[in-house]
């Protein structure tokens, strides 16, 4: 029964060549796109899951409530809150602090030698921790060497993965017992290797060093151990006993450093809680993991959703095909039932036929998906280095799809078919009219072409949007920008930044160079209570705060509306303040705040001396915020050097080489300004790229379908297309007669798309403080792209149709 | 074996009821050869349909060895018919993507017949119609005397008590026509097939022991031959 099935179906397909490619073809493409999608989804919500206690694996948080501002979450906490911690929850089974770090890292030419090889460690994929050996009882690990509960015991101990290992060693065999020395100031031992974190791992952690090792070296890490000091660097992870309360857990940590937090006098109420590791990859409140990136579960689900729309558009189409062919399969359904087949027989000769061109179309499908992997580089964090099909998850998915598509597109068809009357079905009496799907067609075609317009919407809003933050006045010059991030202003280089100044001047390409706390716009947020005027009280608001030289503006282009620059200083004499700051104070003339008296924090006081127009501080999702720039020398972390626009790449060749002169010991991280601006939006221009994709794809599954309908109508109404020929009619009015309903339901299509695109746009726009107006024409465009693109598919099977000879045409009726 | 008793069809057209039968009663035992005649739109063809239970009658009641098909819902109905009942139609109505063989068999599939019986069933069938050499062509590729002979070697392949044949050689050519209805005489004859056919033509009405004539929905004369 079976291979009579299989055999007919492969017939039946053979015969209609065009109905069944059509149908594979667009099957195989939505099957495709959602394969490409489950395969991020997955992986994003692959995200430490193998660990072992994944369920009591727990990160200590800070929630801070400001009455002003709201509610603040961060990933800190102060240390000497962690020390309460570790001996006030008894349901901690184990409890281990950590603390970042981005070393240099020199492998030391001869022992005991601070000269040598140096490595930096990558910000986003290597993190170096300070932490206890309870850590690896939370976060258990691979060793390849040396033993986890003594390996970090002592000062100066570090433990490195084997990838580490071997960038520095040559292979991690050779690493156990060398030493290593750490900016250039910590000399430490190798005590174990542990395996690489998989990428699917917020713990890309490549060097950990012992907690003795921090507080040896408390001034250099910034290990300050009072309550008023919260880092996102000093974090502390905790795993839960089998069986513990987390509520319980949460509510003593909730009582820890109450009263010390009080008597600070702070408006914010502050309470530390618990955080899951399954919320670790997604709540992008905290930020600050040790991984890569962070996904919200909303982002997974949109995704989700669209790959789930495609690929019902893909089964929107065999429905339309299948019932479309209906009415000429309806002897066959008679023959059948009067030769005693029963429904549920035909029902799966039917689903037969169905599972035969879905599982065509889900090998297609995989092959085109396995082929477009490597594409999904661009617009994820899915890496290309594993293997597609072969994954069970994927294969599994595979499995899925095929019996739920094969439910979906071929039960409707398949109950319509069994469900004829035999003596109507004989007698042809059923035309396409009558098999009641032709309402349900048009409803399904509508339904892909508001699918495939919304997505166009989308596209052309994020470009438009994408465009505008392009070319958004930011307040400052990002272009011909070079910046070096990350320079340590120790005692040892302090000294040269002058000499490093005057040489990188001399480059004739070189117009202006300056050194500061950080750029005018990055995530980095330095901020402090202030009161402007002498003697007033805090202001209710916190300020944010950069140091810089006087070369600043100008390097930048930062403008100034009121006053003068600051004079050379090294520490801090003079501020200036930005116009955000002087309207929150409600100081409408930027005159009134010059040579007033401006006190940081509660101690530093200094006279303003200049009001700098407004910039853009950070993503044009935020606000503007207040500023205000003194000078300090010790704070400058960043270069910024504006050069000319001839031979860019000898400027900045020979502005690292002037560097790794300059300061031997550092490691230069060098780039232009606008590409680190450009890196903001690196989510947003990713979703841009999927809508363009999937538009695209919508696009061509809607017209796939629309073309074998309009293949199919054109057969139907061959008669009628003789009949007025013969009554005088053009070719041009034969094809405007059939076009006339396809364009029709594109338009209605329309009518649904815009508004529902409308208001899903606006709500992504309204992430941004700064963006693009939604013009009437990126709506009146889908519409016209949509009508063209229908029109010219159906129009070739029409122009097909209204040539035929009309005496043609009659005799075959 | 048939007994129907004021069967009663209708179709809805517009506002109006359209009846093609209506008090339309008989009875016919096991063996018979019966004939339908009657002007077109008497109701002939709907009476062998609901005969057949293809089509079910809006009122009355039909049974067949003593069970009340009126009563049965589809799934019953189609275990009685794969059963007892074979069906020949004027236009063959051979299924296109089948060969003559696979035709065959498909009756034999729908009941569930295991393969080495729904081998030697067929086997015998093609011997016996001499059809061996054409077993894997298709329908297009046989003349309608050919077609027309599957056809009723497919109706006969389920060994029916009954078979319905709704004018078989309206298409067909006078010799060949004669082939079916001596293959029709000889299946009454000799192996007790009981049939009913809907026919035009007197010649072929002669070939059966009875005549049931109908006009405007009613069986108005039952002819013994």
């Amino acid at each position: 029964m079976l291979r009579n099935y299989f055999t007919l179906a492969a017939r039946h397909l053979l015969k209609n060549r065009t109905y069944a490619t059509i149908n594979i073809l667009g099957l195989a493409t939505g099957i495709a796109a959602c394969l490409l999608i489950f395969r991020l989804v997955h992986y994003e919500l692959s995200f430490d899951r193998f660990r072992a206690n994944y369920d009591r694996i727990y990160r200590v948080v800070t929630n801070d409530h400001d009455p002003n501002e709201g509610d603040f979450y961060q990933a800190g906490i102060p240390i000497p809150a962690m020390d309460v911690m570790q001996t006030s929850v008894p349901q901690f089974e184990a409890f281990a602090r950590t603390h970042s770090m981005w070393p240099t890292v020199t492998v030391p030419e001869s022992p005991g030698s601070f000269m040598g090889h140096k490595y930096a460690t990558n910000e986003e994929q290597e993190v170096g921790i300070f932490t206890e050996p309870d850590f690896f009882k939370i976060i258990q690990w691979e060793w390849l060497a040396g033993d986890p509960e003594t390996a970090l015991g002592e000062v100066n101990s570090v433990v490195l993965t084997e990838k580490m290992a071997k960038k520095c060693f040559g292979s991690w065999q050779l690493a156990m017992g060398k030493n290593l020395v750490l900016d250039n100031a910590v000399l430490v031992t190798v005590r174990g290797i542990i395996a690489d974190p998989p990428a699917n791992s917020d713990f890309q952690i490549h060097l950990v060093a012992s907690y003795a090792t921090l507080k040896a070296n408390g001034a250099l890490y910034f290990y300050f151990p009072d309550w008023g000091n919260t880092s996102s660097n000093c974090q502390a992870y905790a795993l839960l006993r089998e069986g513990s309360s987390v509520d319980e857990a949460k509510n003593l940590l909730a009582a820890v450093g109450q009263a010390e937090y009080k008597n600070n006098g702070s408006r914010v109420s502050r309470r530390h809680s618990l955080q899951p590791l399954a919320d670790l990859h997604y709540d992008d409140r905290y930020h600050s993991h040790f991984g890569t990136h962070s996904t919200s579960k909303n982002r997974l689900g949109i995704l989700s959703v669209i790959g789930l729309l495609v690929l019902a558009m893909a089964c929107f189409n065999f429905i339309n095909l299948a019932t479309a062919q209906a009415a000429g399969r309806s002897r066959e359904v008679g023959v059948r039932k009067s030769l005693g087949g029963s429904r549920g027989q035909l029902v799966a000769q039917f689903m037969g036929e169905t599972v035969l061109i879905v599982a065509l179309a889900v090998v297609l499908g995989g092959l085109m998906a396995m082929l477009l992997a490597p594409l999904l580089k661009y617009v994820s964090d899915v890496p290309d280095t594993q293997p597609f099909l072969t994954q069970p998850a994927v294969l599994g998915f595979m499995l899925l799809v095929t019996v739920f598509v094969s439910l979906l597109s071929g039960s409707y068809p398949a109950l319509i078919l069994s469900g004829f009357n035999p003596v109507k079905a004989l007698k042809n009496n059923i035309t396409t009219r009558t098999v009641g799907g032709f309402s349900l067609r048009k409803v399904l075609v509508v339904t892909q072409f508001v699918i495939a317009q919304g997505l166009i919407i989308g596209t052309l809003v994020t470009v438009s949007q994408m465009n505008f933050l392009r070319d958004m006045d930011l307040g400052f010059q990002p272009d011909l920008v070079y910046v070096i991030e990350g320079i340590s202003p120790d005692s040892v280089s302090l000294p040269r930044y002058e000499r490093f100044k005057r040489d990188l001047q001399q480059i004739p390409s070189v117009e202006a160079v300056s050194f500061g706390s950080d750029r005018p716009s990055s995530n980095n947020t330095w901020s402090s209570n202030f009161a402007l005027g002498r003697g007033a009280q805090d202001a209710p608001f916190n300020v944010n705060l950069k140091f810089v030289d006087p070369d600043y503006l100008e390097t930048y282009g930062l403008r100034l509306v009121a006053g003068r620059d600051l004079e050379p200083s090294d520490t801090i004499r003079e501020m200036l303040v930005n116009e955000t700051l002087l309207r929150k104070l409600g100081i409408s003339n930027p005159e009134d705040a010059l040579g007033k008296e401006l006190r940081l924090g509660g101690r530093r006081t200094a006279p303003v001396v200049g009001v700098v127009a407004d910039f853009q501080s950070s993503t044009a999702r935020d606000e503007q915020r207040p500023y205000v720039f003194s000078s300090r020398k010790t704070s400058y972390y960043t270069a910024g050097i504006k050069i000319r626009p001839d031979d860019m790449s000898a400027t900045t060749a020979k502005i690292a080489q002037i560097f790794e002169a300059t300061f031997p010991e550092q490691v230069f991280d060098g780039g232009f300004l606008d590409e680190k601006i450009a890196a903001f939006y690196r989510d947003d221009e990713r979703l841009s790229a999927l809508c363009k994709g999937f538009a695209f794809l919508a696009i061509l599954i809607s017209c796939l379908g629309l073309y074998g309908l309009a293949s199919l109508l054109a057969v139907q109404k061959t008669k009628e297309i003789g009949v007025r020929k013969v009554l005088g009619a053009s070719v041009s009015s034969v094809i405007a007669l059939l076009s006339k309903d396809f364009l029709l339901l594109v338009l209605l299509a329309a009518v649904v798309a815009t508004p529902v695109a409308w208001w899903a746009m606006s709500r992504w726009l309204e992430e941004f403080v700064y963006r693009a107006p939604l013009s009437v024409w990126i709506f009146a465009g889908t519409v016209g792209i949509s009508l063209l693109v229908a029109l010219l598919t159906v129009g070739a099977q029409t122009w097909k149709a209204a040539r035929v000879n009309p005496v043609k045409s009659l005799r075959s009726e | 074996m048939i007994e129907f008793k004021d069967i009663e069809r209708y179709y809805d057209a517009g506002a109006v009821k359209s009846y093609v039968l209506r008090y339309a009663s008989a009875r016919i035992g096991e063996g018979e050869f019966v004939s339908i005649m009657g002007p077109s739109g008497a109701g002939k063809s709907t009476l062998l349909h609901i005969l057949g239970m293809l089509d079910e009658p809006t009122a009355g009641e039909y049974w067949f060895l003593g069970e009340p098909v009126h009563k049965f819902n589809e799934r019953r109905r189609t275990e009685l018919y794969q059963q007892y009942i074979g069906f020949v139609f004027q236009a063959y109505h051979l299924i296109d993507d089948l060969t003559v063989y696979e035709n065959l068999e498909t009756p034999l599939l729908y009941k569930k017949v295991p393969s080495a019986e729904r081998k030697s069933r067929i086997a015998d069938l093609l011997d016996r119609f001499n059809m061996v050499a054409k077993k894997d062509l298709f329908p297009s590729q046989l003349s309608g005397g050919q077609q027309q002979l599957v056809g009723v070697a497919r109706a006969l392949i389920g060994r029916p008590k009954l078979i319905l044949a709704d004018e078989p050689t309206g298409n067909l050519q006078s010799p060949q026509a004669r082939e079916i209805m001596d293959i029709f005489r000889q299946l009454n004859r000799d192996e007790g097939v009981t049939i009913i056919q809907v026919t035009h033509s007197d010649t072929n009405a002669r070939y059966g022991s009875r005549i049931l004539h109908l006009l405007d929905g009613k069986v108005e004369r039952d002819e013994k031959i």
